[in-house]
């Protein structure tokens, strides 16, 4: 019987495994996706006739290339901060027993699905003058008057790493549950102090799924646009701003280059960080 | 369901541009906050934070009625219109669209969001989803330079004996005039009261934070009072020289807390005290007056700005787009606005239909009116890219 099934099963793989399967997907992605892509990319440079003076005018006007800078700042250190945050969150997650870890899933995903404004909003509560933040500091005495939360580029850190949390804890998650707890457990009875065991078993093991998790937190955080609107300070304009700028004055072509420029970074940035962190190895494991 | 929609309408409708976009009654946000899960303090604190909301009475004020239309307005089949959602949406409803459709027989389909970006995409692709929308004629003229987006307003349907010449132009109709100008905390400046630009620009008489409109997301670096805190009299602003103005607002720079992109947002900031004084649209401060902030407005030199409806080239219901524009600027139907909504009017008559306490809070009552300066449309059409293009490295700087 165990023998017929497993023929059955072999029989029937090559059809649930063709190429074919795909090809929906692919045809969506084409059509709303790649299409639209192409196009903005032959924008920037084929309107109104064949030329590269988009792009040299961002070369040659400072505020575009700095405000990219800006950008990346930010990006980077949000990115950083989710990882400090979220990968104790995942460890412990990875290693409790799965009707906690359940339970603790859910409060990280809880957020997750709620909208990014309903978010914002809720920081801009919590950090405002009179806000619970502001309340408990002047409550315990560690201020004589309301200090300036909001409206911060602090406060931007702050919203933009609530927000993006899930998608650094998630991948992270995965990667460590994998780790086999014998090899914890063998350097521990070698006579590993527990930081050794961090350093050099748990940590190089889940490099695929912090590569994979920065790579989200940091691509995600490039194009953020209301959360730095809405809680940020004068100075925390970021390039998806400038692009909307470039749209509402029709400048469609420019704004197609600031577009493509973004999307560069972006690729660049994926390039860097799955090269240095073996990105490959998280796609796979997660393929396993 | 629908709650739902409406609290997303709200959320989005912080990132829009128009002065009456996101409105919302606070019991309104509460009970939606109880459906979200939200508990009572957090409701209440987030309720706070979301400020007031138009001030749309507790209970409806009486409208003026109007029973009667020219022969001429009457019709049959729809008109699709598209206006700004939440609470502003429901007041015109009120005030517009279910007498007209009573009055006409013309049937009014709504929707919400006129973006002139997507208008110019729904034109060059021949598919143009509504008939009529509200935007500010500054964005009309824009539009109006790169092709052939409008549709003329047929002036032969508006009675403009009573519409100032300024309300009317060729490819908009006014229909909502309002004050874009300064609001102070009156709990702070107890004694001397801000009574000018010069005044908002003096942090050493007036201190504290302060929040202005910034030149993105749609929006245009408030110039004017740049020029105005540097003297020049209300009649000598335009043409607007961009180098002094933004030297001059340049001086304010170091107190501004927050550029704002969304209407909500300075009267918000005012209700919670982030900032002491701020520009904002004169609707929503009244908002936050009714919800009891002690705030106030500075009527003396604001900006007396103005939407319109203007028609979309090749709109499929053109002629009853036209009837509907011609008539929301009837004196009734403007004062029923005006009832509902601290917004002025630009059919003049209607001042006979409003009570005097309601006409007294109105930027186009006669008596404010003649203190602000009418905003220059055909000027900030002309110039805007100029500005805008300089104002993130001004920002910056």
């Amino acid at each position: 019987m165990a023998g017929a099934a497993k023929r059955v099963r072999r029989a029937s793989r090559p059809r649930l495994t063709h190429p074919a399967l795909v090809l929906p997907l692919l045809a969506y992605l084409a059509a709303f996706y790649a299409y639209p892509v192409a196009a903005m990319m032959f924008r920037s440079i084929a309107e109104p006739h064949w030329t590269l003076d988009n792009f040299r005018k961002i070369v040659e006007t400072p505020v575009f290339l700095y405000v990219l800078w800006l950008t990346f700042r930010i990006a980077f250190v949000v990115t950083i901060a989710a990882l400090l945050l979220g990968f104790p969150v995942a460890y412990l997650l990875a290693r409790i027993d799965r009707t906690k870890s359940n339970l603790l899933m859910m409060l990280v995903l809880l957020p997750f699905w709620t909208s990014i404004l309903v978010r914002t909003y809720a920081w801009m509560v919590l950090l405002g003058r009179e806000g619970i933040v502001n309340q408990f500091l002047l409550w315990i005495g560690a201020t004589d008057a309301p200090i300036r939360l909001l409206n911060t580029t602090f406060a931007v850190y702050v919203a933009m790493v609530h927000i993006l949390l899930p998608f650094m804890i998630l991948p992270l998650y995965s990667v460590i549950r994998g780790i086999d707890g014998n090899l914890m457990r063998a350097a521990e009875g070698l006579g590993a102090t527990p930081l050794g065991v961090f350093r050099q078993i748990v940590l190089p093991l889940s490099l695929p799924g912090i590569a994979a998790g920065c790579l989200l937190v940091f691509i995600l955080a490039l194009g953020f646009f209301i959360t730095p609107a809405l809680v940020g300070g004068p100075r925390d304009l970021m390039i998806a701003v400038l692009i909307q700028q470039q749209v509402e004055l029709f400048n469609w072509p420019f704004a197609s280059a600031l577009a493509v420029l973004l999307l560069a970074s972006a690729l660049l940035a994926f390039a860097a960080i799955a090269k240095r962190l073996g990105l490959e190895e998280a796609i796979g494991r997660a393929a396993r | 369901m629908r709650d739902d929609r409406q609290l997303l309408d709200f959320l989005f409708s912080l990132s829009e541009q128009s002065p009456h976009a996101a409105d919302y009654t606070r019991r309104n946000f509460l009970r939606l906050a109880a459906r979200l899960g939200l508990g009572v303090g957090a409701a209440a604190a987030f309720s706070r934070m979301l400020g007031p909301p138009l001030a749309l009475a507790a209970a409806p004020p009486a409208l003026p009625e109007i029973t009667s239309i020219p022969d001429r307005l009457k019709g049959s089949g729809v008109v699709r219109v598209c206006s700004y959602g939440g609470a502003f949406q429901d007041a015109q409803r009120k005030a517009y669209f279910e007498p007209f459709e009573r009055l006409s027989g013309i049937k009014v389909i709504e929707s919400q969001g006129p973006d002139p970006v997507k208008l110019k995409a729904m034109v060059d692709t021949k598919n143009v989803e509504y008939d009529v929308g509200e935007f500010d004629r500054a964005s009309v003229i824009n539009l109006e330079k790169k092709g052939d987006y409008w549709e003329p307003i047929d002036y032969s349907l508006v009675d403009t004996a009573n519409i100032d010449k300024a309300f009317q132009y060729k490819y908009a109709l006014d229909m909502l005039p309002y004050a874009q100008t300064y609001a102070y905390r009156a709990d702070v400046f107890k004694e001397a009261k801000p009574q000018s630009w010069a005044d908002f620009w003096d942090t050493k008489k007036f201190p504290g934070p302060r929040t202005m409109p910034a030149g993105s997301g749609g929006l245009t670096p408030f110039l004017e009072a740049a020029v105005l805190a540097e003297g020049a009299p209300m009649d000598k602003i335009y043409p607007i020289d961009i180098d002094k103005a933004y030297a001059s607002l340049a001086k304010i720079k170091p107190a501004v807390v927050k550029w704002w992109e969304a209407g909500a947002v300075p009267a918000q900031m005012l209700n919670d005290k982030e900032v002491v004084m701020g520009v904002a649209w004169n609707g929503r401060i009244a908002a936050i007056q009714a919800n009891g902030a002690p705030v106030e407005i500075g009527w003396r030199q604001g900006a007396l700005r103005t939407d319109a409806w203007a028609v979309p080239k090749g709109a499929a219901n053109r002629d009853n787009a036209m009837k509907f524009t011609a008539f929301i600027t009837m004196p009734i139907p403007q004062a029923r606005l005006s009832m509902l909504i601290p917004y002025g009017f630009v059919n003049n008559v209607a001042a006979e239909h409003l009570p005097a306490e309601r006409l007294a809070v109105l930027p186009t009552a006669p008596a404010i009116k003649k203190q602000m300066f009418i905003y220059d449309s055909q000027w900030w059409a002309d110039n805007r890219d100029k500005v805008i293009e300089r104002w993130s490295s001004w920002l910056l700087q």
